[in-house]
């Protein structure tokens, strides 16, 4: 049941990577000089960091997205027939978004931030008008619906080969006694439990966009804002980690190549994807834990949760990782190297996300630079690791995987190991200095931290460019 | 406090990050991992033993539980893009002081900091809806607060302070 039978979309998937790490690029730089404007070190003026602020907010969480959903696709397509077209359609809608929001921010001014927080679209004080509110959340509206279809051309044939979500998940093996050999590779199930969240997460997503577009030009209907806020937040949430879970499908199907050991089915496999898919839609209480008007049973399961998904990430995905490592016979490569790395970003950057959710220590972290930290460890050193691992074994040639890393790899990785995790400290340094997020204008005192993560991040931005142009050195070849 | 979250969470990262260091350098050596399901169900034991106490230990108190009754101060504070109204510019140390916190319209973030600039509480301010959070001063001083949530382009200048005196 587990045997590959298709040829992937490659053409189409090595674009969207190469598009994929283009703006990852870009977007990075927009980081950098925001780091960069809050250390003093350049002049930059407040609307216009908001603005760069909500185009680097909106493009990495869309690129991520975007990046893990080919990922999928590719790897999806060995196991099922999936259809081309239905795959343009969603990059087609997917790249009209982004114009719109393009448009929205550089020329309508939009500086809302990527989490559009309810009723801010409407009310920006005089920073934009309401069209650049409106174009920014039809740009959601585009990206969302192409994710819909993208989620319908995935669901649909497994269904029809599986015989059910359920199946495909491999429930019957999970709560059913079944035989884990009857079950369905690692990337169905990874890809059948992200299929049903985010297109939950997108749907959600969907109706408090509409609310908020009718709110910015009929202001007398407005939503609860508080209901409008769990909405917002569980949207963003499953968004992001979607891209995460849709991402290490390249871990479950490339790694195995290199230790010879193929990525199993089991019983505690299904059992810990049944839990992800219970845990990423029921945590996102875990970014209201200062909203004390909430149910307070929702904030401890926020926080119960928040811990909880990390079970089994550790438990199983890093572990068995971890297994399939020791005394293997894998040669470094950047591919490997970069996919081994992800999972190890994902798992570090995992602790100070479950600190953050317990709601004593929130009291003080919450908002600060703390949580910039520890979502750019398992974005940066994670998601976005996972997709420059992918891209890299895409476009690796005979040679290339003899000869192991070259020295331009090994000061790529390095540089990307070293400045990402420099980054990344230093924005939790900050946030245990109670340097608050999102500031377009830092206080003389916080100042040093941010000259020290620019620095880092250059370090980022600078590998970040070598992997994408080995990429298209390696497209061309 | 921060500072001792800051070293909890660094050394715990250092030793996921040191796990991964130790599995690599076992790659291509003739270590041939056995036992792996009775190390992966010590470690899920662990992590569910360690979250139950790490749950109790700090829901014991309910950090979200607002103080009542005689003696306890109110504080009314409200935000609005981009200042704070707050009707008490100075309020007692050593007591009980509850914040009832409001936005007029669009969502900030009240963070209450002291002299060194160090975040002591804060909480969302939401249109429709006030929140309640309860602090006691220990020192007297001036106290800094911060919007804690993006809320436009002046969320940077939304700060103010009040004074808290002896009793």
């Amino acid at each position: 049941m587990s045997e590959a039978k298709f040829e992937p979309h490659s053409g189409a998937v090595k674009f969207t990577m190469l598009i994929a790490g283009a703006v990852f690029a870009l977007m990075m730089a927009l980081g950098l000089v925001m780091r960069a404007a809050q250390g003093g070190m350049i002049d930059v003026d407040p609307a216009f960091f908001y603005q760069l602020l909500s185009a680097h907010g909106a493009g990495m969480v869309g690129t991520a997205g975007l990046s893990g959903a080919a990922i999928m696709w590719y790897f999806v397509g060995r196991y099922v027939q999936l259809s081309a077209k239905m795959y343009w359609a969603f990059f087609s809608l997917f790249l009209l978004g982004v114009v719109f929001i393009l448009v929205s921010i550089f020329i309508g001014g939009y500086g809302g931030a990527w989490t559009f927080l309810f009723p801010l679209p409407a009310m920006s004080g005089g920073a934009w008008e309401p069209w650049a509110g409106a174009l920014f959340i039809l740009g959601y509206t585009s990206i969302g619906v192409g994710f819909l279809l993208y989620y319908l051309a995935i669901g649909y044939p497994f269904i029809k080969q599986y015989g059910g979500l359920g199946r495909a998940m491999a429930w019957h093996v999970a709560f059913g006694g079944a035989d884990p050999e009857d079950a369905p590779p690692p990337t169905i199930i990874a890809a059948t439990a992200v299929t049903v969240f985010n297109t939950l997460g997108i749907v959600v997503g969907a109706a408090v966009l509409v609310v908020s577009l009718v709110n910015l030009f009929v202001p007398g209907f407005a939503v609860d804002a508080l209901l409008a806020k769990n909405m917002i937040f569980f949207f963003g949430h499953v968004f992001i980690n979607a891209s995460i879970y849709m991402a290490v499908i390249a871990v479950y199907e490339i790694i195995p190549e290199y230790t010879g050991k193929p990525w199993k089915t089991t019983r505690i496999f299904a059992l810990a994807w049944a839990s992800i898919l219970l845990f990423v839609m029921a945590v996102y209480p875990h970014h209201l834990l200062q909203d004390m008007v909430m149910p307070g049973w929702m904030l401890v399961m926020g926080q119960v949760i928040s811990y909880l998904s990390g079970v089994p990430l550790l438990v199983v995905t890093a572990f068995s990782l971890c297994i399939y490592l020791v005394g293997s016979k894998l040669r470094w490569d950047l591919a490997s190297a970069m996919l081994v790395l992800a999972v190890a970003g994902w798992s570090v950057g995992s602790v100070p996300a479950i600190v953050d959710g317990m709601i004593i220590v929130n009291k003080v972290m919450h908002n600060t630079q703390w949580v910039p930290g520890h979502f750019h460890i398992y974005l940066l050193l994670g998601e976005v690791a996972m997709s420059f691992g992918f891209m890299a074994w895409l476009v690796r040639g005979r040679e290339t995987s003899e000869q192991g890393m070259s020295g331009l790899d090994k000061m790529a990785f390095g540089s990307y190991v070293l400045g990402g995790a420099g980054f990344c400290v230093m924005f939790l340094v900050s946030g245990a200095m109670s340097i608050p997020r999102r500031w377009a204008v830092h206080l003389p005192e916080w100042m040093f931290q941010d000259q020290v993560a620019t620095a880092f991040g250059a370090l980022v931005v600078l590998s970040t460019l070598v992997l994408v142009l080995k990429y298209v050195g390696g497209l061309r070849r | 406090m921060q500072t001792t979250i800051l070293a909890v969470t660094l050394v715990l990262m250092a030793v996921v990050a040191l796990t991964f260091l130790k599995v690599v350098g076992a790659v291509n050596s003739e270590t041939n991992p056995t036992n792996a399901g009775s190390s992966r169900s010590k470690l899920f034991w662990f992590l569910v033993i360690f979250g139950v106490l790490i749950t109790v230990g700090s829901l014991r108190q309910w950090p979200h539980a607002v103080a009542a009754g005689d003696g306890v101060v109110q504080v009314n504070a409200t935000g609005g893009q981009w200042f704070w109204e707050i009707d008490a510019k100075k309020v007692p140390a050593g007591k009980k002081v509850v914040f009832n916190l409001h936005s007029k319209d669009v969502n900030h973030g009240f963070g209450v900091a002291d002299q060194s600039g160090r975040l002591l509480f804060q909480m969302q301010a939401m249109p429709g809806y006030i929140n309640k959070v309860t602090y006691v001063f220990d020192e007297p001083g001036k106290y800094r607060v911060m919007c804690m949530e993006f809320c436009g382009v002046g969320h940077h200048d939304m700060n103010d302070e009040f004074e808290v005196v002896k009793n």
